[in-house]
């Protein structure tokens, strides 16, 4: 393993010193390449008042390459699937090296609070949500109940 | 795929006019694909026979028909000629600290693997020669304000040529290397194993061995640097190609952390055309298109998805790369070299500078004057002004195409091979139509995707030669069929 680029270090820091509203980030201690993050449910949204958790992974070509990101806590979204992926233009091809971790992590925060079913990747959630917006609403305030609330 | 609201929102909109072509919702076109597929394969063996006889099978005229699409091709580079490419690319990229422009050098630190580092060495040589790029300077992890100059010097005394290498790559674990200084390794590789395994074992030995050899050709330069450098503090030569004190002083005094890799780097820095926004030419020789990919669709999720598979590869696209700020199609940086200094390549050597704020007035009052401070020849007292030559005042504009050229023969190469992964497909699926008279019916109850899976090898053998000049027939009553059902709608 070679040593950790400069930058990873720095965003390290800076997470810890300046850290974002309502999401945490903390690198592993055997792997500083692998964090553990926790995202609050922005208000308004049905996943209001939960915290889900994350995995964020940065490759070796970070940051010509996105952090792979993955939902631990079960969520119900149009733009994620059973497995927690998430389908989002910066972790795919709209990901820009000027981009960090604490921005993508934004981006999952208002992915969070505006779901975009017409480009889904759990396709049941899509079509529920497009046919029948209240109910999804629902059943993902549910979700959020049962999976994300601090026991 | 959902939106973020982070970038601006142009990075989904294609802006090159030729790649509008893939911006049409494929998934309700399958006719078209169908119609330009069957057209493609008549075609192609109409053009066979004209020169084969009759006696060919469905697959050597598929073949025959790719041959000529080889042909179209650039002919082909022999594998020496290309590990002679890649050989003499390896060698560019080894950084020497008597190649030097401004302070810093023709080839990068090392912050990014070797692999990765696949531009035209040759281009951004000269455009950094030039002062149309900055040049790759040794980044410092960090930097303090409060460092004296002497703290500085000190700190740039100790900096090395490279970033260290990787040592054990797994890639290249257990790969026999054989003798290094010997170009000839056809020793190391087993004969036992089939024609396409022995070159896969070539590539990989050739790998290894250009990875290990460049970190020699590297290392070799590193210990030049630090014997030059040893001799000249020691006392007994002097060394032009090092840098005085002042130059590194001057040079990391005023510099700057690059927004993508985090280092502090000597100024000036490249800036993006469209934001302003600085970047490090070690960073900018990273931004380069994406892999040649089918554009990305909203679809809606009541509708099945289609299949790369059956996509139509001229529907490939690669667009040119985003501004890493503001998401800008076309990424281009403009640089201005540093007024102040113009050393080693097509200046004076980085050991006779000297900094001094005062000359720079000097000569802007000079210039002022209308006396060409450029004039004077390059003399080794510079106790005038020949630091500073004067320097073209025309910004350039590098775009990231212009670095790695190559961008459109590599999104051929793919489309050409999805091409010919799609028509074998359609020639199985049409030979298993013909051999096999349900074959048609069982596979639409599913679906009209061809596989090669779906290929029925004992039905073949003695039925093929008979069914030959029906076939074509039938490829081309389809081709015609399509087309003229193309020209009604």
């Amino acid at each position: 393993m070679a040593s950790l680029p400069k930058r990873i270090i720095k965003e390290t820091e800076r997470l810890v010193s300046d850290p974002v509203p309502g999401i945490t980030a903390e690198p592993h201690d055997d792997n500083l390449r692998y964090f553990e993050v926790t995202i609050e449910g922005p208000a308004g949204s049905p996943y209001e008042n939960g915290i889900f958790q994350l995995e964020l992974y940065l490759p070796d070509d970070y940051p010509m390459e996105a952090p792979k990101v993955r939902f631990l806590t079960k969520i119900y979204h149009p733009n994620i699937d059973r497995l927690g992926r998430i389908c989002l233009d910066v972790l795919k091809t709209n990901w820009s090296p000027a981009l960090q971790i604490r921005t993508v992590l934004l981006s999952i925060q208002a992915l969070l609070a505006s779901p975009n079913p017409n480009d889904p990747l759990a396709n049941d959630v899509a079509e529920d949500w497009i046919k029948n917006e209240e109910g999804a609403k629902n059943k993902a305030r549910e979700w959020t109940q049962l999976y994300a609330t601090k026991k | 795929m959902g939106n973020s609201p982070t970038k601006l929102d142009s990075g989904n909109s294609t802006p090159n006019g030729s790649v509008v072509s893939g911006e049409y919702d494929i998934s309700n076109n399958a006719n078209y694909r169908h119609r330009s597929r069957h057209a493609s394969l008549a075609n192609g063996i109409l053009n066979a026979n004209t020169n084969t006889t009759t006696a060919y099978s469905s697959r050597q005229r598929a073949h025959s028909m790719f041959d000529k699409l080889d042909r179209d091709k650039q002919k082909r580079k022999s594998t020496k000629e290309r590990e002679h490419l890649k050989e003499i690319h390896a060698r560019g990229l080894v950084v020497k600290y008597d190649e030097s422009c401004d302070g810093g050098f023709l080839a990068p630190f090392g912050c990014y693997g070797f692999d990765k580092l696949d531009y035209n060495i040759v281009m951004v040589k000269r455009l950094i020669v030039e002062r149309k790029l900055a040049p790759f300077y040794t980044p410092l992890q960090d930097f303090d304000e409060s460092w004296s100059r002497e703290e500085i010097i000190k700190i740039v005394d100790g900096l090395p040529l490279h970033a260290s290498f990787e040592d054990n790559i797994e890639e290249f674990e257990d790969v026999p290397l054989g003798n290094l200084d010997k170009p000839n390794f056809d020793y190391l590789i087993d004969k036992n194993l089939s024609k396409k395994d022995q070159r896969r074992q070539h590539s990989k030995i050739f790998k290894a061995r250009l990875y290990r050899r460049r970190l020699i050709w590297q290392e070799t330069a590193n210990e030049t640097f630090l014997e030059d450098k040893m001799d000249v503090r020691m006392g007994k030569v002097k060394n032009k190609y090092l840098p005085s004190d002042d130059l590194k002083y001057s040079l990391y005094k005023n510099g700057i952390e690059c927004p993508i890799c985090f280092l502090y780097i000597p100024g000036p820095l490249n800036y993006s055309k469209c934001c302003q926004q600085p970047i490090c030419s070690e960073c900018f020789v990273q931004i380069k298109r994406a892999e040649p990919h089918f554009p990305h669709e909203e679809v809606d999720p009541t509708k099945p998805v289609t299949d790369d598979f059956v996509k139509d590869p001229n529907l490939l696209i690669s667009e040119p790369s985003n501004c890493p700020y503001c998401a800008t199609p076309n990424f281009c940086i403009t640089y201005k070299p540093p007024k102040t200094r113009r050393t080693g390549i097509g200046g004076i050597s980085p050991s006779e500078f000297q900094d001094t704020e005062i000359k720079v007035e000097e000569v802007k009052e000079k210039e002022k004057d209308g006396i060409d401070g450029e004039t004077s020849p390059r003399s080794s007292t510079s106790n005038d002004n020949t630091n500073l030559k004067p320097v073209d005042n025309k910004v350039s504009i590098i775009s990231s195409d212009d670095i790695r050229p190559d961008w459109q023969i590599k999104l051929k190469k793919e489309r050409q091979r999805l091409a010919k992964r799609a028509a074998n497909a359609e020639a199985i699926h049409v030979s298993n139509q013909l051999v096999d008279p349900e074959y048609s019916t069982r596979q639409s109850s599913n679906s009209d995707i061809p596989t090669p899976s779906s290929f029925h090898g004992g039905n073949r053998s003695g039925a093929i030669d008979q069914i030959e000049d029906e076939m074509v027939q039938h490829a081309i009553r389809l081709s015609l069929e399509e087309q003229r059902r193309g020209k009604k709608n």
